[in-house]
């Protein structure tokens, strides 16, 4: 346990946690080649690409929670450290998602982008995952020491609420990117659901007077 | 696009149909020659299930191969949507081949016709007159197409078998039920036994096809072994796979994809550029197989999938945004 802490506690760990998802299409594709996947390469690594940036969006909301519910967890603290690292890595995923996507539909021939985004906006399935894109896209903007500074703590928090409501758009995105409901969606975003609903439980426990003596106790 | 050339009647198979059944042939050679006692064993019968279903076939040449280019056969074999072996692309290669007997097949044709029979499937063959090769497009209606050299008879000559009663008007086709050599199945991921329906004159249309095997070999069980329909102008998922059942009915059968979502799919299920599927457009295609690794072949969906010409009689007046 000690050892995965102090593993999880450092950058360079992390940062190849992060790195290794967007490098396995490389596996099915060049290294030990899957006819199921060198069919339609590029669809693959789209759905991948969108796949990983859901489970690391989903990861690195727990993080909170975990340290909410059990806060004297070594693992938990670590992995607190790396909240905004993931948080942006996940936006990347899902800017290479959209990449994907964008080279899929035109071939790049460029002058059908018009068409492309003209269906994402018309059809509810892309919209919503574009929403999403776009929430994650102000959020990475946002993320710096300076913009904090300068929205000032209390509307930086707010803004930055909404990464609840692009989980919850993501996960409605990847529902539907199937032609039935995938389970795969069940176990990306069930633990964080059950762990947010623990931690309101949690946090609203011990009302007014009480709650602030709880919050020394657990600091 | 013309797929009635007369020059064609001239040429020769495709050359990838032919490469590819070489390539077979030697392969099996092979591991006969280094003495793969059990493989030998299972590729020797299919040999033999391939001599009893008249392999290989005489292409026609309405449907030649030389107007279109066929779409690799590994890519055919290995990316299905067969949801009775998983809802993944690459499982049904996989989970349809771990025991699932799909030889000896029974075939019944029953409902409102004069001539109910239960046959097996070689004998259906046979009574149908043998097999021939069509090459057909096929577009899926997750917006990917292939181009797949089938082997099989005419829809038509199975109905003439059956010779249907008056009141007939439309077929309703059943697939296998075995939940316990169906992962598919036993998961429930969809309504089984898979259900799918024609109207009766679109049964008869010159192209309606029953497939009984692809690149001039015994259909592989992902694919839909032993026999499965072939609509080119509607999307795949018409196509049904594994049919055990054709019963000749009064009303319009409710096929499986529209029971699981009517606002989506519908019983038609025409090819259609202009209609939508409610989460993605149908414009164009993706060509499996085409185009290089990062940047993908796409072409402009064409109306009933390029068959306009020989099928767009049989849907006059209809509204086809609604009849989708």
């Amino acid at each position: 346990m000690a050892v995965l802490e102090k593993l999880l506690r450092s950058k360079v760990v992390i940062w190849i946690l992060l790195v290794l998802p967007g490098l396995w299409p490389l596996w099915p594709i060049f290294i030990r080649p899957n006819p199921s996947v060198g069919a339609d390469p590029l669809k693959y690594i789209l759905h991948h690409f969108g796949f990983t940036a859901c489970v690391l969006l989903a990861t690195v909301l727990t993080f909170t929670p975990l340290r909410v519910l059990w806060p004297k967890w070594g693992i938990a603290q670590a992995l607190n450290r790396h909240r905004r690292l993931v948080g942006v890595v996940s936006f990347a995923y899902a800017m290479l998602h959209l990449t994907a996507h964008l080279v899929y539909e035109t071939g790049l021939d460029w002058s059908q982008l018009g068409h492309v985004f003209e269906v994402a906006t018309t059809k509810p399935f892309q919209l919503v995952g574009l929403i999403a894109f776009t929430i994650l896209l102000v959020l990475t903007v946002t993320s710096p020491n300076a913009a904090i500074k300068a929205l000032g703590g209390k509307r930086w928090k707010l803004l930055h609420r909404l990464v609840y409501v692009a989980a919850a758009l993501s996960a409605y995105h990847q529902a539907a990117a199937r032609k039935v409901f995938p389970m795969q969606v069940v176990w990306i975003f069930g633990p964080l659901l059950l762990l947010e609903i623990a931690r309101i439980i949690r946090e609203r426990k011990p009302k007014p007077v009480a709650r602030k003596a709880a919050g020394n106790a657990e600091a | 696009m013309l797929i009635r050339t007369k020059k064609d009647w001239e040429l020769p198979e495709s050359a990838v149909t032919s490469e590819s059944a070489y390539r077979t042939h030697n392969r099996r050679d092979f591991l006969k020659a280094i003495g793969l006692g059990a493989a030998g064993a299972a590729l020797a019968s299919r040999d033999l299930l391939a001599a009893t279903g008249g392999f290989p076939a005489k292409a026609n040449p309405d449907f030649p191969a030389s107007a279109l280019k066929p779409t690799a056969e590994e890519f055919v074999t290995s990316y299905n949507n067969f949801y009775e072996f998983g809802t993944g692309k690459e499982q049904p290669k996989d989970l349809a081949n771990r025991g699932w007997k799909t030889d000896p097949w029974t075939v019944e044709l029953t409902g409102l016709v004069n001539k109910p029979v239960k046959l097996d499937v070689n004998d259906l063959i046979k009574q149908a007159g043998g097999i021939e090769e069509r090459v057909y497009r096929h577009r899926c209606v997750e917006a990917w197409s292939m181009v797949v050299p089938w082997d099989g008879f005419a829809l038509a000559k199975l109905v003439a078998l059956a010779d249907p009663k008056p009141e007939a008007k439309y077929l309703k086709f059943t697939s296998f039920l075995d939940p316990k050599s169906s992962p598919g199945q036993s998961s429930g991921n969809l309504d089984y036994p898979y259900v799918e329906g024609l109207r009766l004159d679109e049964a008869t249309n010159e192209l309606a096809f029953i497939a009984t095997g692809i690149y001039s070999k015994p259909m592989p069980n992902q694919n839909g072994a032993p026999l499965r329909l072939v609509t080119p102008w509607k999307y795949g998922f018409k196509g049904i796979k594994s049919i055990v059942k054709i019963e000749f009915v009064a009303a319009m059968p409710t096929n499986t994809w529209k029971a699981m979502q009517s606002s989506e799919y519908g019983f038609y299920a025409n090819v259609n550029p202009k209609v939508d599927h409610p989460r993605w457009s149908q414009a164009s295609e993706r060509v499996i197989g085409e185009g290089s690794t990062f940047i993908p072949k796409r072409q402009p969906t064409l109306m009933f999938n390029g068959y306009e010409k020989q099928v767009a009689a049989l849907y006059k007046g209809m509204d086809l945004a609604r009849n989708y």
